[in-house]
């Protein structure tokens, strides 16, 4: 079974997101509703994936993606963005994320997003 | 995937994340340059938008949306936002706000039409098997997307539910009510186990009751209590568009909003709240022009602070605005005919300023031409004193004006002197006793269809509650009324008691002077008065 982290700073997003992949066989270890959350429980779960939302109070997404990469440079994480914020990706990716995906979550986006991944990392 | 659920999850989330949205942009108002406040305003639009685009709330995203671009801007800028920009924010701010209320008010009327659909609210239902489940798995499993009826299917349990449960506070009063029942016949009970003799284990049974019903008590009361600034949170923007609608500057800071006190008395406690804020911005706080010539910050304030004082909570609304000017309010007063000329000259401030308070003196045209307040400050007294507080009022002429309400964190359990009265027990609020004397019946003096007590070298009226005493000693109970003390004249005094309040019934709803009713251990009631209503 996939072990998975969610980080993301609304409750409703990380219970969507949750429903997605669980769905799919997945097993969600942990949810981090901040960046700095979601580095102490990548170091504590050693998840095999991470999605990350971008825009988070504390620690934003990016930060946290290159604490995660500091911590562990194979770390797959995938970065949750909303339209428009390409910017942010480019850097996100630059950071060490794998890949994103754009909210609204289509279902069929996010778990074929994340077997890519998961995939190409295997 | 069904998004029946994730509604009311987003309703929730979105309207904290628009408090505080409302919150950091009064902060920002205080201060422009505060690129804090921008980052969490922009975080938070963006949250909501997210959130709103997956629920297909088109209206609501696009609002966030614009909020985000707006916050991004200033951002990129790297510059103070302006006054005027400020108020574009609060604009759209409000719709932002109405889109979300369009949005939840939508949801409304699809529950209404659908009530299986109410699945987020992880209400506890019994399924048919008889086991626990949550709704929302229940749904889930027996309807399809068209929400017809599958009866084969098995029922699913849902991954993981919130550690939180949203109740009806409609439930949850039937709940507590139902634990002052046990409470009250566990007393009983336990009166009538004095009667008979009893087993050791049937007494050990009765000590573990008492203890286990204690801890219960406790729990429900905690159940019943919220936070204040669940009230007060609203009152800063309050004040702001109020002020902006008259061309003032007003801030408002909220000091200890994390109190807690009975849900009971909150919700009343906030509609004279609004009422003393309104009062501030409106007839204390001075035009920006007159506060420059009074040498005073053009911006107004006005500060709420709550306390803690033993089982009450103060609540002081202060504010720095023109006061009142007590020599105009004792001319209305002596025009009023409520003062004797004469007296009048020599009555302190204090009271003068109580005056405020009194129905004739406090209605818009009796005063708001006078420097100050007092627009229905008769129903803030009202109001206050029907929860068993009191109100009262300090002003320094030109400086400002200070309203402190004190109201008791709970209405449901309170100690109460029990008094006998016409062989019934009546119960006063211990809070509101001074002290009880025994004085000789011809102490009890008569003038002018009055009666008094000289207490303390001061007269007291005496109001008889009990059969008359002729001769004999008088047992008076000396209770506060307001500012005034006035004896209550009972028959004896029983002795103390901590008791639940039941509310009272209606056949008697109509007697002003009956704030509730309880249960003694014998089954007989005890009523319990409201002091101020008695004179």
């Amino acid at each position: 079974m996939v072990r998975m982290l969610v980080a993301d700073d609304a409750s409703f997003m990380r219970m969507m997101i949750r429903e997605i992949v669980e769905d799919e066989g997945y097993e969600i270890v942990g949810e981090a509703s901040d960046g700095l959350e979601a580095i102490a429980m990548y170091g504590e779960l050693h998840p095999d994936i991470v999605t990350m939302d971008i825009v988070m109070p504390r620690c934003s997404g990016i930060d946290a993606v290159r604490g995660i990469i500091n911590l562990d440079p194979g770390a797959a994480i995938v970065m949750c963005s909303a339209l428009g914020q390409d910017s942010l990706i480019t850097e996100s990716v630059k950071a060490g994320a794998k890949d994103f995906i754009v909210k609204p979550f289509r279902p069929e986006a996010v778990i074929e997003t994340l077997r890519l991944v998961l995939e190409k990392e295997s | 995937m069904d998004l029946a659920k994730y509604r009311a999850l987003f309703a929730e989330e979105a309207s904290e994340h628009l408090s505080e949205i409302s919150r950091s942009l009064l902060e920002l108002e205080k201060q422009p340059d505060s690129r804090e406040a921008i980052d969490v305003i922009l975080r938070l639009a963006h949250s909501i938008k997210g959130m709103a685009g997956t629920l297909d709330y088109d209206d609501v995203a696009g609002r966030a949306h614009a909020v985000e671009d707006q916050m991004q801007a200033l951002r990129k800028a790297n510059r103070a936002a302006t006054a005027a920009e400020i108020t574009g924010f609060f604009e759209s701010l409000v719709g932002l706000e109405r889109a979300m209320a369009a949005a939840s008010g939508d949801e409304e009327s699809r529950l209404a039409a659908d009530p299986s659909a109410r699945g987020s609210e992880f209400s506890m239902q019994r399924s048919v098997s008889g086991t626990e489940r949550c709704p929302t798995a229940v749904a889930l499993a027996r309807t399809d997307e068209s929400g017809q009826e599958r009866p084969g299917l098995p029922e699913l349990e849902l991954p993981t539910p919130p550690p939180t449960v949203r109740v009806d506070t409609a439930v949850l009063d039937r709940f507590l009510t139902t634990v002052g029942e046990v409470i009250l016949s566990a007393n009983l009970l336990r009166s009538a186990a004095v009667d008979v003799p009893v087993s050791p284990s049937f007494a050990a049974g009765l000590d573990r009751m008492d203890h286990v019903i204690g801890e219960l008590q406790r729990r429900a009361l905690d159940l019943r209590t919220a936070h204040l600034l669940r009230i007060v949170e609203p009152l800063p923007r309050l004040a702001r568009e109020l002020a902006q609608q008259l061309g003032k500057r007003v801030e408002v800071e909220i000091q200890h909003g994390d109190v807690e006190l009975d849900r009971s008395i909150l919700d009343r406690l906030s509609e004279p709240l609004v009422h003393l804020i309104r009062n501030a911005v409106d007839h204390g706080i001075e035009s920006p022009e007159e506060r420059r010539q009074r040498g005073k910050d053009e911006v107004g304030r006005i500060a709420i602070e709550a306390s803690r004082e033993k089982d009450s909570i103060r609540l002081e609304v202060r504010d720095d605005g023109a006061g009142v000017d007590l020599e105009a309010v004792r001319r209305r007063a002596i025009e009023a005919g409520m003062l004797i000329p004469d007296l009048a000259e020599d009555l302190p401030p204090a009271e003068i300023a109580a005056l405020v308070f009194r129905p004739g003196l406090s209605t818009a045209d009796a005063i708001s031409t006078i420097s100050g307040r007092g627009v229905g400050m008769d129903a803030v007294r009202a109001t206050i004193e029907g929860l068993g507080g009191s109100v009262e009022l300090a002003t320094d002429h030109g400086k400002g004006t200070t309203t402190i309400l004190t109201v008791p964190m709970t209405a449901a359990v309170q100690r109460v002197l029990l008094a006998d009265v016409w062989g019934e027990t009546v119960g006063i609020p211990v809070g509101r006793v001074h002290s009880v004397v025994e004085v000789p019946g011809e102490r009890i003096e008569n003038a002018g269809g009055e009666s008094f007590v000289i207490v303390d070298e001061v007269p007291v009226p005496v109001l008889r509650l009990g059969r008359a005493t002729s001769g004999e000693s008088a047992t008076l109970v000396l209770v506060a009324v307001r500012d005034e003390c006035v004896a209550l004249h009972v028959e004896r005094v029983v002795g103390h008691h901590q008791i639940y309040v039941k509310g009272v019934p209606e056949l008697l709803a109509g007697v002003r002077a009956l704030a509730g009713l309880t249960l003694q251990g014998d089954g007989r009631p005890v009523f319990l008065l409201d002091p101020n209503q008695l004179t």
